[in-house]
């Protein structure tokens, strides 16, 4: 991927998508950060998916901020034509978590979706199975991503 | 694991995590009579919570529990987090140490795609001893890494900034011995097993991936490559020294089994050719940059992709300026895999005679899906 090819996206997605996003960038090297309104979650995944060939579902995960009171759901996308990855980030509060599920756009989303459902407590509206995936089902002991879990009280 | 009701007709049998073929991991199979209607995966079984691990380790100390991510492949994950790492410190890699590192990581990949193929011969049913064989063969690859590293398994050879030791003497010599030996032996392999009839009908034509279903489920690695997509980490992003070494990316087009088995087949040619070129031509120079163990990473942001044996793996560490990272987030290529192993059975028609066959040419590893 070139720096013309990640300055022509970050144009025309500033273009396109300018009321729906917060804010995208470009991080380090040759992956561009995109932050979307949560309002517009399911909307802009499916323009990347449609418009800008965001076909492969590579991963996903969270990021707990506490100080800021609030969770950052990464998705990890690439896309075929460019190879270039491109990390679409949504914001949640830490008090109510809820997400619609982008299982409908992408459908390898699925497990990692599960996993950050056991690990950040993030709920996914809409998911056919969230179910954790890799704690046990009798697992009490909270979301251990979370930057103030303990570990204590497990058994 | 909830179970959710099942029609009455169709049995609900679990495959593993004691059955020899499938690894750590249960499977739980919809079956009527031999067909196989649904696959579903239950992971975490060797679950042991690396990247919360890594969040209370410096980042030099991150590499030990990660190189533990996967042990037949260990030099590939554990080179994507010291790429990571290096991006952090905003280190420069000598050339000679990423010649070092690529030798280190091919000779890796061919030994997680021997330890591949054995299972496989074996999985098909009729040719257990090619387990041994392929077991046997690895032994010329562990001696090369016992002789530079120190270590068979799990070497953690890799620093931030280069690697531990230069090469012995005589290493270069070695290699090249390893190389010419394995090649001969690859070409009995090709006739004894890949071209052979019992091992055709067993692969031929099962658990067919179309391009546009490995792309939707996202799938990776040699499975990706055997739907005929030339996405290789090495080539798209090239990382330690493969840049400048000559390769080209293996696909096949027959997307099912026997295609991802030939995939890895031909991948070790080309490994095996990397490892000639980086011992007849690897430059001379120093082998790592000074370091200090507990220098603190600036704040920040670093995402690598490298490609594994088994498939592209992601390190995204986050850094806050002190010595630990604050959060690494790994992309494992094994539990791509498994998903796609779990949506395979509606894509296909399925029998459970097939189901070790299948979930070997998909290749994944626990210990690195499960974290």
């Amino acid at each position: 991927m070139s720096k013309n090819n990640i300055n022509d996206f970050i144009s025309s997605v500033q273009k396109t998508l300018a009321e729906e996003i917060e804010s995208v960038e470009q991080t380090n090297d040759n992956y561009v950060s995109m932050v979307v309104k949560p309002d517009s979650f399911v909307k802009v995944a499916e323009m990347l998916r449609d418009k800008f060939g965001y076909v492969i579902p590579v991963a996903a995960g969270g990021v707990d901020y506490p100080d800021e009171n609030r969770m950052q759901m990464i998705y990890y996308l690439v896309n075929p034509k460019t190879r270039f990855t491109l990390t679409y980030r949504v914001n949640v509060s830490r008090d109510d978590p809820r997400l619609p599920t982008l299982t409908t756009v992408w459908d390898g989303m699925s497990f990692h979706e599960r996993e950050a459902y056991e690990m950040f407590g993030i709920d996914f509206e809409g998911h056919e199975n969230l179910v954790p995936l890799l704690l046990p089902p009798t697992w009490k002991g909270g979301y251990p991503l979370r930057k103030d879990f303990k570990g204590e009280g497990v058994e | 694991m909830s179970e959710p009701k099942i029609k009455p007709e169709i049995m609900r049998m679990s495959w593993g995590p004691q059955h020899p073929m499938s690894g750590q991991t249960r499977v739980l199979l919809d079956v009527d009579g031999e067909k196989v209607h649904k696959i579903i995966a239950d992971l975490g079984f060797t679950h042991r919570g690396i990247e919360k691990i890594l969040e209370n380790r410096t980042l030099l100390g991150g590499i030990i529990p990660v190189d533990r991510m996967a042990m037949v492949d260990s030099a590939n994950i554990s080179i994507g987090y010291v790429t990571a790492a290096d991006k952090a410190y905003g280190l420069e890699v000598p050339e000679r140490a990423n010649w070092i590192r690529s030798l280190v990581c091919e000779m890796s990949r061919i030994n997680s795609h021997l330890y591949a193929f054995g299972l496989q011969a074996e999985a098909t049913g009729y040719f257990p001893a090619v387990f041994l064989w392929t077991t046997v063969d690895r032994e010329i690859l562990l001696d090369l890494f016992e002789e530079l590293t120190g270590a068979r398994w799990s070497f953690n050879f890799f620093l931030p900034g280069g690697v531990h030791k230069d090469l012995p003497e005589g290493f270069k010599e070695n290699v090249i011995k390893g190389v010419q030996y394995l090649r001969r032996r690859f070409k009995d392999y090709w006739a004894a097993i890949v071209e052979n009839y019992m091992f055709e009908i067993r692969c031929n034509n099962v658990a067919i991936l179309e391009p546009k279903d490995a792309l939707r489920l996202g799938a990776t690695g040699p499975s990706l490559r055997g739907s005929g997509i030339d996405i290789d980490m090495r080539k798209d992003e090239p990382y330690a020294a493969y840049g400048d070494l000559d390769w080209e990316v293996i696909t096949e087009d027959a997307c099912d089994v026997m295609a991802r088995t030939k995939v890895r087949f031909h991948e070790i040619g080309q490994s095996l050719n990397m490892m000639e070129q980086i011992a007849k031509e690897i430059p001379e120079g120093p082998i790592k940059v000074r370091f200090s163990p507990f220098m603190r990473a600036p704040e920040g942001e670093y995402y690598t992709r490298v490609e594994t044996g088994r498939g592209e793996l992601g390190i995204h560490m986050f850094t806050d300026g002190t010595t630990n990272p604050c959060r690494v987030k790994i992309n494992p290529p094994s539990l791509r895999n498994m998903y796609v192993f779990e949506r395979l059975a509606e894509l296909n028609e399925m029998t459970v005679a097939d189901i070790p066959v299948v979930i070997n040419s998909i290749d994944p590893w626990y210990l690195d899906s499960d974290r």
